[in-house]
């Protein structure tokens, strides 16, 4: 509800500068590169696990449970004797592919929602912008709970259900800029110039609403993450026997007093995969909209 | 009339505020000295970006650090040096013995408090009166200030008065406390004409009444001629032209002075000359030419002017200029 | 001022309305309908007659739309059905759990404001220093941790390795206030500390636009001490853009009362919540949804009135960001 609530989130007014000039910025901002660094080691784990990992994370050995470190085991074993170190190397891929595709196409319906509602205006932007509002007032891990339990578990329904939740707020980013956008001169030079609507969409709208959706990619990553572990602690995310972080935190939960590691370590990744996204999304911020970054005005 | 054998009420003895950038070290006021009496009135002008607002703000020090510094100098008030002050001692000058006006009667209330909040703090603050009192003297500077309705207008806030008005609200204010000094920087630059006029008229009547010295940054020479006892000229963060307003005008000496006279239209000048703006582009300050900063606008330059930078040299009774030329 | 009360609570009740849609057709997409359900309870459903029987019982024959008008006008005269898996009536259970949830909230918000606000007024007032480098690092870092490994940190620390606090359990108030202060400590920290994060950095980043402000270097050529500054000039602007997040902030809140709740075994509504939804208990399931959604109408309602009461501007004007 409350317009200015939302409002106020997607009307940030964010300078809009070409792709270059962004990637250039992010390393710009320390901050964004601590964030950068852990992504890409994240992404080097999910995608090279097979050869990083140092064992099979599916094989049990039950004459093994719950044991602390040791050589063998570095990081100790779970409830079934598997590898913990090798089912945490193994779980960034659950994360960061549940993170990715849900966000891209969370990213994708939201800017194509936001260009079709800031750019036609009247009833359909009405419409449009009361159904983000209403999915924007009930929390996310909440509906999501709601509609894991309706479509069943699995990381096919939970890639659904995140972007189901995730692209309202692309929609609001991208209506908000569209509507600083649509009213410059050269917009309007260009439907002068008689470019049909889908070309001023495209290649004039969405190039300059481009730097908060950037932004939010990052932000929205890092959320979603976070979702898919929270409904995997809940039993309701991924399916054994896939590795995945939320997944060993919940079982790791009812023998934390005799491992801890079991449930540390996976819930220090999903620490380290939220915070890496956020780095980068406030780096981001930072390098791309000066309101944001706090310095003081000069006299004069 | 001003006695300027007793000593004066604000010496400034070469002023240097410095900004510390990342791209390098701009010296926006760049060693300037000058007095000012009881109730004299000084216009400063200049281009924007001469160091005419700097210099005014470095007096209060109001000078944001980081990234600005004042780095050396002397501002000599009633004879203590307002450098050397302590913080706490800074905060008993500021507002009560020397008060400021701002450019932007917009932004410079605080949109949040009532008008009546804003207008007696200071009272409050330094003379310790009680909130009724505080009140009653409020309304009747808001009077004073000819604000209409000044009682209902003490619970308004700024967003429900016009651009005349807010800046009579700060008029208001900076008079609340009698100061001895009134710095008022471009005070009606964003205002209408006609308002212009009212609000100067205005505020040189309450400084006569008081017998407060104002200072009185402008670029408009016009408002300078008719308002200010002095005039300083200010460029590229120095002096160029100091002068009573008259010798300034019926006889300009420096290039940039003159130049700045010929840029505006004058009724005591025939008509048929053209007004002719000052060349070439404002000092950049991060990279200032060597010698006299002006030299590479001026139509009057000698080889001199190159490499060294003139001083401040007395050429007649209250005027001196900082020019190695002698243009009459 | 009215007017814009008004038009507030008017575009609650519409969203409240599409939401109370949202969440029926959700609770019609779960699978398994009540008649299976009742099966549970020794229904014969091979049996066409007793199918049907039921069918007509719960509305099921009746057209979707005229179901979920049925279901609404239930809804707000109080009859929002039994639980499926207790059979308890579903008003009754959230009334007797919502004080424990209540409790949570309050206790988080204590947290948020405490741990929050003065984080992002240290960081401002002390801007770009090594002090503000670590408190800002250390706000996005209450931002990223999930919830429920921060709750187990916690717990470990404090239930396992310095055993003071409970490790889990709720203590109600009337049979002990100090074991139920004691009990409610981690899970309140655990769910506020999202909303702590979210305090500091906008505090911190609308504190250092305010005093860029203009009206604050007028503030200064008065002669005020810069505390005043801080407490009389900028605190009030500062806080109206702080106010807007509240929204956001809570929504963290509620969520994390369902995980919290269900990892420390806290009979609350957020348990209730996570309860029917692995029971595919969807009387719970939509009332609970519709309540949270009347309790995030109503803290966004009151964050627009604080939002008029903090900016004259919108106060007068009546409409603001519409």
């Amino acid at each position: 509800m409350s317009s200015s609530v939302f409002q106020n989130q997607s009307s940030h007014r964010i300078s809009t500068h070409g792709v270059g000039s962004v990637l250039r910025s992010i390393f710009a901002y320390r901050i964004s590169c601590v964030g950068f660094v852990i992504i890409l080691m994240l992404v080097i784990m999910a995608v090279f696990a097979p050869s990083i990992a140092p064992q099979d994370p599916n094989v049990q050995d039950l004459y093994h449970v719950l044991e602390g470190p040791s050589r063998r085991h570095l990081l100790g074993t779970d409830d079934v004797g598997r590898d913990l170190l090798s089912r945490v190397i193994y779980g960034a891929r659950v994360s960061l592919l549940v993170g990715l595709i849900s966000t891209a196409f969370s990213a994708i319906i939201g800017v194509f929602v936001g260009l079709i509602a800031g750019y036609k205006g009247g009833i359909t932007d009405m419409i449009i912008m009361r159904i983000t509002d209403t999915f924007m007032c009930i929390p996310g891990l909440i509906l999501l709970l709601v509609m894991a339990a309706a479509l069943g578990p699995g990381i096919h329904n939970i890639i659904i259900a995140i972007t189901l939740l995730g692209w309202t707020g692309f929609a609001r980013i991208v209506r908000g800029q569209v509507l600083i956008i649509r009213e410059l001169p050269y917009i309007e030079a260009a439907h002068a110039a008689g470019a049909s609507g889908f070309r001023i969409m495209f290649k004039h709208l969405l190039p300059n609403a481009m730097a908060p959706v950037i932004i939010a990619v990052s932000m929205t990553i890092g959320g979603s993450i976070m979702l898919e572990s929270a409904a995997a602690f809940l039993g309701l995310g991924v399916q054994p026997p896939t590795p995945s972080w939320g997944e060993a935190l919940r079982i790791g939960y009812s023998y934390l007093e005799i491992v801890p590691l079991f449930s540390i370590a996976p819930g220090l990744m999903i620490t380290l995969a939220v915070l890496a996204f956020n780095f980068l999304g406030d780096g981001l911020r930072d390098a791309l909209d000066p309101r944001l970054r706090g310095e003081g005005k000069k006299v004069e | 009339m001003i006695d300027r054998t007793m000593t004066p009420l604000l010496e400034v003895r070469n002023l240097q505020t410095h900004f510390f950038t990342d791209q390098g070290i701009i010296r926006a006021v760049n060693g300037i000295s000058y007095d000012l009496h009881e109730g004299e009135t000084l216009g400063i002008v200049g281009e924007s970006g001469c160091g005419k607002s700097i210099s005014a703000f470095s007096i209060l020090r109001l000078i944001p650090n980081p990234p600005g510094k004042i780095v050396n100098g002397e501002v000599i008030f009633e004879g203590t040096d307002l450098l050397q002050l302590s913080d706490r001692e800074m905060c008993a000058v500021r507002g009560n013995k020397i008060a400021m006006i701002f450019q932007e009667p917009m932004t410079s209330l605080n949109p949040v408090l009532t008008i009546g909040h804003q207008v007696m703090e200071p009272m409050v603050l330094h003379q310790k009166i009680g909130k009724k009192q505080a009140i009653q003297e409020s309304i009747q500077l808001l009077s004073k200030v000819q604000l209409s309705e000044p009682e209902a207008r003490m619970n308004s806030f700024p967003h429900q008065l016009s651009g005349g008005m807010r800046q009579r609200v700060m008029i208001a204010m900076g008079m609340s406390c009698k100061p001895k000094l009134i710095i008022a920087d471009e005070p009606t630059t964003a205002l209408d004409v006609t308002i212009q006029a009212q609000l100067l008229e205005l505020m040189k009547g309450l400084t006569r009444d008081i017998g407060t010295a104002l200072i009185l940054i402008t670029h408009n020479l016009g408002i300078v001629a008719r308002y200010a006892d002095r005039v300083l000229v200010m460029y590229a963060g120095r002096i160029v032209e100091k002068a009573t307003a008259k010798k300034l005008y019926s006889s300009p000496s420096h290039p940039y002075t003159i130049g700045l006279l010929a840029s505006v239209p004058r009724l005591d000048q025939d008509l048929k000359k053209s007004l002719s703006p000052i060349e070439g582009q404002p000092p950049d300050l991060l990279n200032l030419p060597k010698g006299c900063a002006f030299h590479p606008r001026c139509r009057y330059r000698i080889p001199k002017c190159f490499t060294q930078s003139p001083e401040l040299e007395q050429i007649s009774d209250n005027h001196e200029k900082a020019c190695w030329v002698d243009v009459h | 001022m009215k007017s814009f009360i008004i038009n507030r609570i008017a575009y609650a009740l519409l969203i409240l309305f599409f939401v109370t849609i949202l969440v029926f057709s959700l609770a019609r997409l779960l699978p398994g309908d009540p008649i299976q359900a009742a099966a549970m309870f020794n229904a014969d459903l091979s049996n066409q007659e007793i199918v049907s029987e039921l069918r007509a019982r719960y509305g099921l024959d009746k057209p979707i739309y005229i179901q979920y008008v049925i279901w609404l006008k239930d809804f707000i005269q109080g009859d929002w059905g039994t639980s499926l898996g207790s059979g308890e009536d579903v008003l009754e259970m959230f009334f007797r759990r919502l004080p424990i949830t209540l409790e949570l909230f309050a206790g988080s918000v204590f947290w948020s404001l405490i741990i929050g606000l003065p984080l992002g007024v240290i960081s401002a007032v002390k801007r770009n220093s090594w002090l503000d480098a670590i408190l800002t690092t250390t706000s996005i870092f209450g931002v990223s941790i999930p919830v429920f490994w921060e709750g187990i940190i916690l717990i470990y620390l404090f239930a396992v390795i310095f055993p003071i606090l409970p490790p889990s359990g709720y203590v109600p108030f009337a049979e002990s206030p100090i074991d139920n202060i004691l009990s409610v400590i981690l899970p309140t920290f655990v769910m506020g500390t999202h909303g702590a994060g979210l305090f500091a950095r906008y505090v911190r980043s609308s504190l250092l636009e305010v005093l860029g402000q203009d009206y604050i270097r007028t503030a200064r050529a008065k002669g005020l001490r810069e505390k005043s500054i801080l407490l009389v000039h900028a605190a009030k602007p500062a806080m109206i853009p702080v106010v807007t997040i509240i929204g956001l902030a809570w929504g963290y809140v509620v969520s994390g009362s369902f995980l919290v709740e269900y990892m420390f075994a806290i009979p609350g509504l957020g348990r209730m919540g996570v309860d029917a939804v692995f029971a595919r208990d969807f009387p719970v399931i939509q009332a609970t949804l519709v309540m949270v959604t009347v309790n995030i109408l109503l803290v966004n309602l009151a964050v627009d009135l604080l939002y008029g009461y903090l900016d004259p501007r919108v106060r007068v004007r009546g409409n603001l960001g519409q």
